[in-house]
């Protein structure tokens, strides 16, 4: 198993794909915690600033925005094996799927704590830089902070599970991207429109997400402003739990799935 | 060739895919010491057989065997079978020397492997250049290499000479006979009656699923020649010979 997971870390490495997504998800990461940090204050409706609670989970909850980018990385890995035909090569190698599989879960959890770990470490500078440039202090201490961006970095890692999981569920790199990238922003944010479908809000993965970050702050403020009844989110333990069971569905998916269809 | 070469073994194969009936009770077998041409037109379910063989494919029924054991059962899969099925299953932004480097280790092969491979289907010079820039000639050896990887006893290899150039079919040819004289086992798919003609010892003509004649290729051939024996078996469809 050790070999195999050193397979896949290899194959990760393989292009430098690796490092333009590190570096986009700390570029975005610091962008949007000091974009948010500096000018919300001034905004129109202003945000609460870094120096105040609220301020400082939404520029958290900002991080929870880009679950995006490494969702679409284990996507790509799984996918990929497909649309390159190296499934084949892959599977021959070990012909026993589930342990591949459980390879690249292992592999990608450890990748996507990385990326977490990068976007939180590139998102509190931009905090950093915000307070500096309003010459304020934040409003919770480095441990408080620290603890918030480490919630943002989990969210990370459980979504670049999540992708590896959808990906094994669908094989097509760009079905997969279209479904996964319009769920998360478009579909599963129009669901709160939904009367029905509001006290669902906490548990989907969205609102698990937002629950997990914080960036529930933001959320009411907006919807305050906008009349729209925002869903009471999940405290950031229940939600992380939501998250993960998502994550064990995936890798259930990731394993099961393989394991039986054919490869043609 | 270090290993020991196993016979192949096809029995009663059936598969379905929706309405699609690709094989009906295949049945063959590919002894070590020689190569073994599967022999049918575009359709016939060649591919389908070999996906069997190899695991990829789930049969409705029936049995395929390497040795006696289905591949996912045998100890060392890389060590007793290579195999090449599609000459694109690579990564194209990769090296031909880390696509085998990658691979190598999935197998559990020596490091020596990789250059060794290169070496023996003399992809050296290109080791360096992005799998994306290559011929399809190029990519067939580098799917050749990766099926040699393990230093298997068995090759499988899915129309191993799609796309090669005149001298590139001549030196596959060569490689095929040097390996089954060495003792090995070479299971090779073609639609081509000259590809196997040159190369095969023993034919399996197939068609709609099912083996039409199995036996040297002399046997097969009969006095009217490879291609008059192909046409009679593959254009009269269901008859059968004897096997």
């Amino acid at each position: 198993m050790t070999r195999l997971i050193g397979v896949e870390f290899a194959k990760f490495f393989a292009t430098r794909t690796w490092m333009w997504t590190g570096a986009l998800l700390a570029a975005a990461a610091f962008g949007m915690t000091a974009v948010v940090g500096i000018a919300g204050p001034t905004g129109t409706p202003p945000l609460p600033g870094p120096d105040t609670e609220d301020g400082l989970a939404v520029a958290i909850g900002m991080s929870g925005m880009l679950v995006i980018v490494p969702a679409l990385v284990g996507l790509t890995a799984m996918t990929g094996e497909y649309r390159h035909g190296t499934a084949v090569p892959t599977f021959l190698a070990a012909p026993r799927r589930w342990r591949v599989v459980a390879a690249k879960l292992a592999a990608f959890t450890a990748i996507g704590a990385g990326y977490g770990a990068v976007a939180a470490a590139a998102g509190g500078a931009g905090i950093a830089l915000a307070c500096a440039v309003l010459g304020v202090q934040p409003a919770a201490g480095t441990a408080a902070i620290a603890a918030g961006l480490a919630r943002a970095a989990l969210a990370i890692t459980v979504y670049t599970l999540i992708g590896v999981g959808f990906g094994a569920l669908v094989r097509n790199q760009l079905a997969g991207l279209a479904v996964l990238g319009g769920y998360l922003y478009f579909i599963d944010p129009m669901l709160s429109f939904f009367p029905v479908l509001g006290p669902l809000q906490p548990f989907l993965p969205r609102g698990a997400t937002d629950g997990l970050t914080g960036f529930g702050a933001l959320a009411e403020r907006v919807a305050a402003e906008s009349g729209i009844a925002a869903p009471d989110l999940l405290a950031p333990g229940p939600a992380a739990l939501v998250l993960l069971g998502y994550a064990l569905l995936a890798a259930a998916a990731a394993v099961a799935l393989p394991v039986r269809r054919d490869v043609v | 060739m270090a290993r020991t070469a196993h016979t192949v073994a096809v029995r009663s194969l059936t598969k379905s895919f929706g309405d699609v009936r690709a094989l009906r009770g295949l049945s063959f077998s590919a002894p070590p010491g020689s190569v073994t041409g599967l022999l049918g037109p575009n359709g016939a379910g060649k591919t389908t057989a070999l996906r069997c063989l190899l695991g990829l494919v789930r049969p409705d029924s029936g049995q395929a065997e390497i040795g006696g054991r289905r591949y996912a059962a045998l100890p060392d899969p890389p060590a007793a079978v290579g195999a090449s099925l599609d000459a694109a299953a690579a990564h194209p932004a990769w090296t031909g020397r880390r696509h085998l480097e990658i691979y190598r280790r999935a197998a559990g092969a020596p490091a020596r492997r990789a250059a060794e491979v290169l070496e023996e289907v003399g992809l050296t010079a290109a080791a360096d250049r992005r799998i994306g820039g290559y011929s399809t000639g190029m990519r067939r050896r580098l799917a050749l290499a990766t099926a040699l990887l393990g230093d298997p006893g068995v090759l499988v290899l899915d129309e191993p000479g799609n796309g090669l150039d005149p001298a590139g079919a001549a030196w596959l040819r060569g490689f095929l006979r040097a390996r089954a004289a060495a003792g090995g086992t070479v299971l090779v798919s073609s639609h081509l009656l000259a590809e196997i003609g040159q190369t095969a010892d023993r034919v399996v003509v197939m068609d709609r699923g099912r083996a039409l004649a199995e036996g040297t290729l002399a046997e097969v051939a009969g006095e009217h020649g490879l291609e008059a024996a192909f046409l009679a078996l593959t254009g009269a469809g269901a008859m059968e010979v004897p096997q």
